[in-house]
């Protein structure tokens, strides 16, 4: 299980990256998740709706309506320019965050 | 068994009754729930099972609802969360409904408002406009940074002095000589001091007063746009005109204009006037107003040097002859003015030579072209210079009224807001922030304001016609289409929206809700302290404005009434403009015609009659040909017939008389400030005394001195006068008359005129007409005051009658049950009044003081003034007093008369 402060502030990078792979509506992003994490990650699910409409009114992604092979009323997500380059800007973040715990973590550290 | 639709619905039951989830998000949300639901169940799960983990995993929806609602909600915007927020103040329509509302609702105070508003905008702007037109005289020329005048300063034996002039040939040598003069030119009119130039055109024949000599460079340097023609080439020739838009359809009509022939009469200063043929090369646009240089006509100046060769080669003469100057970009003005005193300093050495005679200064300087107009003090200015004075004075009233109309505003709403607490308070309770309360009565203010504004504008072009008659200006409305002018007007409707709607504001938006719905009244007694202020202000302005009014007013009279020592009736003044060798020459023969006519009783020919702004004057010396320390005095020349004519009274010595002896060649009268002026004790002392005069250097005897009559109007000081037989300078016939018929003694003055002076276009005053002129200023002034005060008190006046009103009613229980216990009506009406007239008795006591000390600051230009005295304090109070008093009663009585049953039943 992860903290819910940690579950928090990674949530945006995270929508940002499995949208950056095409459109997608809520209900796949959560099953995304699950899948990847294994079942480590588990959100409240409905709680993804509101970030992902906070999401939308800063302009990092677009939503769109779309009638399912069901006959199911979907709503759709997909990244906008701006989205894009807030996922390089969180990556970048990430990934220095990354490097410091692996190398914190690294079974055999270098020696200088 | 499980309904699996049915659970469903009832999970989005109790998303609906969370307020912060728009139907879109309910839907995605029940969407998901769905898409889980069936996953689970393809994946084995029983349908009541795979329901109630879909539900546990979506989570709370209350805390889903808070987050939306946090993501929706940006500062406090009073929309349901889910909308959109707006570039305007959310609401904005119910405010302006309400606001449009109240406007109707209270026709009459409204009305006030809006109409006191209205006129103070009125005024300012046309302030506005006059202020911006002074201010912009001459910077419409390109490059008007760089153009210059030159100017001449010159201090010698008889004093110092500014000129506007230079002489002739200066501007061409400051172009070959200077490298920093880009362009100079010069322009001469072709009469000194002559307003009056003669133009023919076939029957066509009138006089101009703006014609020019002009460089054929003018149109490089001034702003002069062609029309027609070649600006080049228009002016190189002798005998070219180049003519305005509209002398072209005066003169030619419809008809073209270029290449057709005008005639001029010109006096190229050797004594002889011709009259010249001359051809129009060019057709400009008309003189803009805001120039000092304003123009009907350029005659080319080669006409002016094939006529007068000395022209280019006279550097002593420079009266009406102004150079203007364009330096480079890179030039540098004070460096320049600095080199040209070569050229001054050679003046002054030709003058010595010439003259015998030293100029202890004789300097150019340079005026940039566009400060001629509000800084230039020269003497032999081609216009009169606009004056601070006037601009201050036309500002502070325009203000004053603008402040009464806002005081007004401020007044009433104040009042009218106890009948606003309600809807403040529901306001309020249904989440109204303060805030949001302010800007919805600034709002309303500014409503106001704009409609105030709408009806300003239908103001504006009937307040322009007195204001330009008063101050000689030509101020259109569509001046108003200047951006400056805007931006002014926009700035003015800011200030007088948020200054008069932030009092109102602050009150209204104070109330505390609970007291205001449980109906209590909020309480007002700050409230009712700056209104009592703000009454004390309006009728403080208002005396002070009507003390002004009567002030000027009774110097006018004074000014009027005062005896002016000599005889103004019934005087047919006949100005001579042209063929003025003809009147001077056979005067005696002329005034012989006009005297055939027996409703003609006396006629006389002079140089000036009262009331003209004389400038000429004699040195007079009496040591032979040295005028240093020459005592100057103004001078009328005139014939036997003008102290008899005039009715001047003598006070030593007797008048010009025909017989016995040779007063033409041996006499001058001098007034009483005359004697003073040539260092004599007594009117008795200086006869008999000689003296040289400088005009035509003869040397005649004082045989006589007059009273000092007012040959210039009541405004200046009787300055000290000479009177002498002259006949070079006259120009003016009057003819004394005894009205039976006023159109056949017309007619037979017309054709006289016609046989004596064929083609000279016939112009005739009435003296005492023509000295109501001379008064004309103060006349419209006093007008003007008269119409702005009487406007201000009106407004003042209104705003007490819609405040009495509103107390009147505020107390109508008050009032019913006072009757009741057996008041009598006069009781109640002085109830009322009595606070209003303590109020009015405050705004006396400050306007006073005040209006005494600018009116003395006033009164000081005047030569001859009132006395300001308590008497007109006293009208002017007492007026205010009365009749504020009858509009406070008024509305008082209409309150006690009332019956008391209607007030008190009304519950």
């Amino acid at each position: 299980m992860v903290s819910k402060n940690l579950m928090a502030a990674s949530t945006k990078p995270m929508i940002l990256s499995i949208l950056a792979s095409g459109e997608i509506y809520g209900y796949q992003i959560i099953q995304n998740i699950i899948q990847i994490s294994g079942g480590t990650l588990e959100w409240s699910e409905g709680m993804l709706y509101p970030v992902l409409h906070r999401m939308e009114k800063e302009n990092f992604i677009r939503s769109e309506w779309k009638i399912s092979d069901n006959g199911r009323r979907r709503k759709y997500y997909r990244l906008t320019e701006l989205g894009k380059k807030e996922l390089q800007k969180e990556r970048k973040q990430w990934m220095s965050v990354h490097k410091v715990f692996s190398r914190l973590w690294d079974p055999f550290p270098a020696v200088e | 068994m499980f309904d699996l639709e049915k659970a469903i619905k009832h999970w989005r039951a109790i998303l609906n009754k969370n307020s912060a989830l728009e139907d879109g998000y309910k839907e995605e949300l029940e969407c998901h729930l769905r898409d889980k639901i069936d996953h689970m169940i393809s994946l084995g799960s029983p349908e009541k099972k795979a329901y109630e983990e879909a539900v546990k995993k979506i989570g709370e929806t209350d805390s889903i609802g808070a987050e939306y609602f946090k993501t929706d909600t940006r500062g406090i915007s009073g929309l349901p969360p889910w909308k959109k927020s707006r570039w305007m103040p959310p609401l904005f329509s119910n405010y302006i409904k309400i606001g449009l509302r109240k406007i109707k609702r209270q026709k009459l105070y409204s009305l006030i408002n809006i109409a006191g508003l209205a006129v103070g905008l009125a005024c300012c702007a046309v302030i506005i406009l006059y202020v911006t037109n002074e201010l912009s005289y001459d910077a419409f020329h390109k490059d008007a940074d760089r153009i210059y005048r030159v100017a001449t300063h010159r201090i010698n034996i008889v004093g110092e002095f500014r000129f506007s002039t230079t002489p002739g040939p200066l501007g061409p040598e400051l172009k070959a000589s200077y490298p920093q003069v880009e362009q100079a030119i010069r322009v001469v009119p072709p009469f000194e001091n002559a307003s009056h130039v003669l133009v023919v055109q076939e029957e066509k024949r009138f006089f101009e007063n703006r014609i020019w000599f002009a460089d054929k460079d003018i149109f490089e340097l001034f702003h002069i746009p062609f029309l027609q023609g070649n600006a080049q080439t228009a002016l190189v020739n002798p005998n070219a005109v180049v003519i305005t838009e509209g002398m072209a359809k005066k003169y030619f009509g419809e008809e073209p204009s270029l290449g057709r022939a005008l005639q001029i009469e010109i006096d190229y200063d050797t004594g002889i006037v011709e009259i010249q043929d001359f051809e129009v090369t060019g057709v400009v646009k008309n003189s803009p107003a805001n120039t000092h240089l304003k123009y009907d006509m350029f005659i080319s100046m080669p006409t002016m040097t094939s006529n007068l060769p000395s022209f280019e080669e006279d550097w002593l003469n420079h009266h009406g002859k102004y150079t203007y100057v364009k330096l480079t970009p890179t030039a540098n003005a004070a460096d320049f003015e600095e080199q040209i005193q070569k050229i001054a300093k050679l003046c002054a050495q030709k003058y010595t030579e010439k003259y015998n005679r030293k100029m202890d200064l004789n300097e150019f300087f340079l005026q940039p072209v566009t400060k001629i107009h509000m800084y230039s003090r020269n003497m032999r200015e081609i216009e009169p210079s606009g004056n601070w004075y006037y601009i201050y004075i036309y500002s502070i009233i325009a203000f004053l009224i603008l402040l009464i109309g806002c005081m007004n505003f401020v007044n009433l709403s104040a009042a009218l807001s106890t009948t606003r607490t309600k809807e403040v308070g529901l306001r309020k309770v249904v989440g109204a922030q303060r805030r949001q309360l302010v800007w919805q009565f600034l709002g309303e203010s500014f409503l106001i304001t704009v409609l105030a504004f709408i009806f300003a504008f239908g103001l504006i072009s009937l307040l322009l016609i007195p204001f330009n008659q008063m101050a000689g200006t030509e101020l259109t409305s569509a001046g108003l289409k200047q951006p400056i002018v805007l931006l002014s007007l926009f700035g003015l409707l800011l200030f007088v929206s948020i200054g008069s709607g932030c009092y109102p504001a602050l009150i209204l938006t104070g109330f505390n809700p609970v007291s205001v719905l449980q109906g209590k009244s909020a309480p007002t007694s700050r409230g009712a302290r700056a209104q009592k202020f703000l009454v004390v202000g309006q009728f403080a302005i208002s005396i002070f404005l009507v003390i002004c009014t009567f002030t000027v007013f009774k110097q006018l009279n004074f000014m009027k009434g005062r005896a002016l020592g000599f005889s103004l009736e019934q005087k047919l003044v006949l100005r001579v403009q042209s063929n003025l060798q003809h009147l001077r020459r056979d005067f005696e023969a002329i005034k012989e015609d006009f005297l055939q006519n027996p409703s003609i009783t006396g006629a006389t020919v002079s140089s000036s009659v009262p009331g003209d702004d004389t400038d000429s004057g004699y040195y007079l010396t009496s040591r032979a040909e040295d005028f240093r320390n020459a005592a100057r005095l103004k001078v009328i020349t005139m014939d036997y017939d003008f102290i008899p004519e005039y009715e001047i009274k003598m006070v030593a010595g007797r008048p010009f008389q025909k017989k016995p002896g040779n007063d033409e060649k041996e006499a001058y009268l001098i007034n009483l400030a005359g004697v003073k002026e040539l260092g004599f004790s007594s009117p008795e002392e200086a006869l008999g005394k000689s003296f040289m005069a400088h005009y035509h250097r003869m040397t005649k005897r004082i045989i006589g001195v007059t009273d000092d009559f007012h040959y210039r109007g009541m405004q200046e000081i009787v300055e000290p006068l000479i009177m002498d037989i002259e006949d070079s300078l006259m120009n003016t016939i009057t003819l004394s008359i005894r009205v039976e018929n006023m159109n056949e003694l017309m007619q037979f003055v017309k054709k006289r005129w016609d046989e004596h002076f064929p083609g000279v276009p016939f112009e005739y005053s009435f003296l005492d007409e023509s000295f109501d002129r001379e008064y004309r200023y103060e006349d419209q002034m006093g007008r003007l005051l008269g119409i702005i005060t009487t406007l201000g008190f009106i407004i003042a006046c209104l705003g007490l009658f819609g405040l009495a009103s509103f107390v009147a009613r505020y107390r109508t229980k008050e009032i019913g049950i006072r009757k009741v216990l057996g008041a009598s009506t006069t009781n109640i009406v002085a109830m009322l009044s009595k606070k209003f007239f303590m109020l009015i008795l405050i705004s006396v006591i400050i306007a006073s003081p005040l209006a005494w000390y600018s009116m003395n600051k006033w009164l000081q230009d005047f030569a001859y003034r009132v006395n300001m005295n308590l008497v007109v304090f006293f009208v002017a109070a007492g007026g205010a007093l009365a009749i504020a008093l009858a509009t406070v009663c008024i509305q008082g009585i209409r309150a006690a008369v009332a019956n008391p049953v209607n007030s008190l039943r009304d519950e």
